[in-house]
């Protein structure tokens, strides 16, 4: 692990992780109080909602110290998947939605 | 590195063999299991996602739902946690037992905390009417115009992610006996702890979208 190199805590990574997830989460929340058009609030916190989740894989996890090729399996094939599924959910929700309309 | 070496290396990483991942077989098969785990809630989520787009009654506002600051306070505990777990892999790896035991105690406490939180939140709303088949007539929820689709998404998501933080807890208990013991390699941690900030990663998708947006 790069953080163990002499000089450096290795405990240190995790509260810096740690901090950064705090301030994000905070920021997230307070998004919510100014009121800004909805589609950058959603942008906002889809964006943050993703930082939050390669920081916590790649420090919390050490997904970053690992094989580049298992990194790629993780994350793009959930991220792949989940993107599939949601484009055919969102496509006949908008179809149900319709019919229950009419 | 010569050609010839390069090539072996792309070998060994992308063409199978051994350990296609430069990881011990435990390690690939616990991210094997976190893969299919994550695709369980991926699937929660989008069947959440449908019902929300789909449903032809306004989505009520969370924060008359929920209490936003008490959610908030459930995601500090959970990422403390994960502080604390990266901290006790990081010293049973080191070989620090004492500092290892007493993070993964931490870690223990912190999921405690949590999932006592979620009974408490899961208690409130089911005294204000909430069930799984939606909101009780004549109920504050149903005053509020909570659909049904509101209540379901609630317990099922909520439920799932619940019910691997119980299961998290009971395999961090296990492994912090066991490491007491010195009957678990530091590799027992480690496997520990991935599970454990699994379930820290699902509450941010969680949180983000069923309470915020």
């Amino acid at each position: 692990m790069s953080d163990t190199q002499a000089g450096t805590s290795p405990y240190r990574i995790y509260w810096i992780t740690w901090a950064i997830l705090l301030v994000i989460t905070v920021a997230m929340l307070a998004a919510e109080e100014f009121h800004m058009p909805r589609w950058f609030l959603l942008v906002f916190l889809l964006v943050f909602m993703m930082v939050k989740a390669v920081m916590i894989a790649g420090n919390f996890m050490h997904l970053r110290y690992e094989k580049r090729n298992l990194g790629i399996m993780v994350g793009l094939g959930i991220l792949v998947t989940s993107l599939i599924l949601y484009g055919f959910v969102s496509r006949e929700s908008a179809h149900v939605l319709q019919q229950t309309i009419r | 590195m010569h050609d010839g070496g390069q090539a072996a290396v792309m070998e060994a990483h992308w063409g199978g063999g051994a350990a296609p991942f430069g990881a011990t077989w435990q390690k690939t098969m616990m991210w094997i299991f976190i893969v299919t785990d994550a695709l369980l809630f991926s699937g929660l989520l989008c069947g959440y996602a449908f019902l929300r787009q789909a449903a032809i009654q306004p989505w009520p506002k969370q924060s008359e739902v929920f209490s936003i600051p008490f959610i908030a306070l459930m995601t500090f505990i959970l990422i403390t946690s994960s502080m604390t777990m990266g901290s006790a892999v990081t010293a049973a790896r080191l070989g620090d037992h004492k500092k290892a035991r007493t993070m993964l105690a931490i870690t223990i406490f912190g999921g405690l905390c949590f999932l006592g939180c979620q009974a408490y939140e899961w208690s409130h709303l089911i005294h204000e009417g909430a069930r799984l088949t939606g909101a009780l007539p004549g109920s504050t929820l149903a005053a509020e115009g909570v659909p049904p689709v509101f209540t379901q998404a609630f317990f099922v998501l909520t439920g799932f992610h619940g019910s691997h933080v119980l299961s998290g807890l009971i395999i961090l208990i296990v492994t912090l006996v066991r490491w007491s013991m010195r009957k678990t390699p530091s590799q027992g941690v480690e496997m520990a702890g991935l599970y454990w900030h699994f379930v820290d990663l699902v509450w941010v998708f969680i949180f983000t979208l069923f309470y915020l947006l």
